[in-house]
């Protein structure tokens, strides 16, 4: 019986922290638009130079590139970079260049393998090819307004400000994969962020969107001081404030267009997110499984059986977060049907079961290559799965040791 | 180089996306020329008559709004994407006997030509049109759920004169016959559904017009293949 509150108490706790998720998301969405219903944009536009790294054919990449070339801003140049002409990325950007010739379009295609960071790699021929003194490091799956920039960069009119980096909603579910992922990014890591930030004060930095100086970032080591490591983004984050800046997260919502992926992508992503979370949190990786009440209310199920109590919480437990996620994908304008919010547990259900995943593996694969990762997402090479199995082990020893 | 592909169904047979999602996935893909090519199934057998009462062809009485509707996309996905859409249909004569079977591709296609036509008559119409004629999957497939359509290359002899093209890649299928015989050759993914995106594509050395991939492919001078991954 004591067992059994101490999971109702979770599953409180769970809900409560979900309720301030909320709240913290609408808090941080309210001021986008003045009284006129205008995006607030600023005055002083600094010139910009817009990193696009690409690999591979990103739902609707085509869109995605084309609404950075219609920026309502004075001057700005947009370079897309690629590790190889044979990337079927680079067709859809010539494509783009030949749509807009009047506009600063480069593409920048060179091999680069200065670290094991795959994007990072991506970005160095970019970086150098890149001309004015403030970047945006933006990736491909992200979609944005012609005022984007315009809203983004008003924050660094503070030279205290070192980083803006943006909250992001998912569009464009038309399969099960992407459907979860839409969900995922619009209740938990929406509301995570906003919660972070607005609660705790620490900013987290995703890296679909980051807009800094050359100078702040070459003070900090340079892209070269994060080219071993997985979460480049929260790295660069964490370094910028180590110099006393500050890291903004914009109310601008970028979107994150997700329309055709599969479960395995889905499932992918998210263990190798959850993998950087426990590399760099350690034991506070443990806390988010406490704020998942779905996963929570679902233990006492398999521990009692599907009795009339266990039963019950589960379905409000259920209710309430149908109803909370239709609420958040409102709140932030998502073109998602409200049916598609049925789905919401069961993708909570599973991020639970996922998230024990890091725990027992210190592998990641990313953009086809297969990693070791240690401490805060430190990168190895390791040695392909089957056969290898001795030496698997001794590299994960090694690499443990190492850090 | 143009990267196409010219064998594609819809919603408005048996594909499983529509045929505005599907422009916007081969757009938003960076392809150049795509050619919409829906089942035109013969009503004379059981197969047939199923396909047409469950909506999976294109009909006497569909063609025309199936026709305005590729022109309505073709003009957005040009101004969109610089991408060339032509109409075309899949004419598909199924029997339950492979060697009886056969599909046929008419890219460029202007009216209506019904698949219970004996094949002559079809050939003879659609040359009339200036349609391009290929012959799709002509060989054995990995694909056990459906019959092969083996006809028109156990009878290639008699019906080759009147074939622009044969498929020489299908999907994730390659035909080595084609090569064999050195007949003109293309390659398209049989597009069903979302994930055949990723199959054998055409390349073609030649201008974005119509008149210029027809010439291109008929004299089988700059066509290459390509298996189009991610």
């Amino acid at each position: 019986m004591v067992l059994f509150w101490i999971f109702g108490v979770l599953v409180f706790f769970g809900l409560i922290i979900y309720g301030l998720q909320i709240v913290a998301v609408r808090l941080a969405l309210s001021p986008v638009r003045n009284r006129e219903g205008h995006p607030i944009l600023s005055q002083s536009c600094p010139p910009i130079s817009v990193i696009k790294p690409l690999k591979g054919l990103e739902d609707n990449l085509f869109g995605n590139l084309e609404s950075f070339c219609v920026q309502d801003y004075p001057e700005y140049e947009v370079i897309f970079s690629l590790q190889d002409e044979n990337d079927p990325a680079y067709k859809v950007v010539r494509k783009v260049r030949e749509k807009f010739p009047d506009k600063p379009i480069s593409i920048v295609v060179e091999r680069c393998h200065h670290g094991f960071n795959p994007k990072v790699n991506n970005l160095f021929p970019a970086y150098r090819h890149s001309k004015y003194p403030i970047i945006l490091i933006s990736d491909s799956n992200v979609m944005v307004d012609p005022y984007y920039l315009r809203t983004i960069v008003k924050p660094l009119d503070d030279p205290e400000v070192g980083l803006v980096c943006n909250l992001i909603k998912g569009i464009g579910g038309k399969t099960i994969g992407s459907i979860f992922e839409n969900l995922h990014l619009n209740s938990f890591i929406l509301g995570n962020i906003c919660f972070l930030d607005r609660y705790l004060r620490i900013p987290c930095v995703v890296g679909k969107s980051m807009l800094m100086r050359k100078s702040d970032l070459e003070a900090v080591g340079g892209l070269a001081s994060v080219k071993d490591v997985l979460a480049e983004d929260h790295f660069i984050g964490e370094k910028i404030r180590g110099q006393k800046q500050r890291v903004v997260i914009s109310n601008y919502l970028i979107n994150n267009v997700n329309e055709y992926w599969n479960l395995q992508k889905f499932i992918n992503r998210h263990v190798r997110w959850g993998k950087m979370r426990w590399k760099i949190g350690g034991v506070k990786y443990l806390l988010e499984l406490t704020i998942n009440p779905v996963f929570t209310a679902c233990l006492p199920l398999l521990l009692w059986g599907p009795t009339e109590k266990t039963l019950s919480i589960l379905a409000l437990v259920c209710l309430i977060k149908i109803i909370g996620d239709f609420y958040l994908g409102r709140s932030i304008s998502t073109p998602t049907h409200p049916s598609v919010y049925l789905l919401s547990p069961i993708k909570d259900i599973l991020m639970g079961v996922l998230w024990f995943a890091p725990l027992a593996d210190d592998t990641v694969v990313w953009r086809g290559n297969r990693y070791l990762m240690g401490k805060d997402t430190r990168l190895s090479l390791c040695p392909e799965r089957g056969g290898a199995w001795k030496t698997r082990i001794v590299e994960g020893i090694k690499a443990k040791i190492a850090w | 180089m143009l990267l196409c592909d010219f064998h594609i169904h819809t919603r408005y047979s048996d594909g499983s996306v529509g045929l505005r999602r599907t422009v916007d996935l081969f757009g938003q893909a960076g392809f150049d020329v795509i050619a919409i090519t829906d089942h035109v199934v013969n009503g004379d057998n059981p197969f047939g008559k199923l396909a047409n009462r469950f909506k999976f062809s294109v009909t006497g009485e569909s063609f025309k709004t199936y026709m305005s509707h590729i022109a309505e996309e073709a003009e957005r996905a040009w101004d969109r994407y610089g991408m060339l859409i032509i109409p075309g249909v899949e004419i598909t004569k199924s029997s339950f006997s492979s060697g009886k079977s056969a599909h046929l591709l008419l890219i460029d296609i202007k009216e209506f030509i019904p698949a219970s036509w004996d094949y002559e008559k079809i050939f003879l119409e659609a040359k009339k049109q200036d349609a391009l004629i290929v012959a799709c999957h002509p060989h054995r497939t990995s694909d056990k759920t459906f019959v092969d359509t083996l006809f028109l290359w156990n009878n290639r002899d008699k019906y080759a004169r009147y074939i622009d093209a044969w498929e020489i890649a299908n999907r994730d299928d390659v035909f080595n016959v084609i090569s064999l015989k050195k007949y003109p050759y293309i390659a398209g993914s049989d597009f069903h559904r979302v994930r055949h995106l990723y199959s054998w594509k055409s390349l073609l050395n030649c201008k974005k017009d119509m008149e210029s991939i027809k010439q291109c492919i008929r004299s089988n001078w700059g066509v290459a293949i390509t298996l189009f991954r991610n």
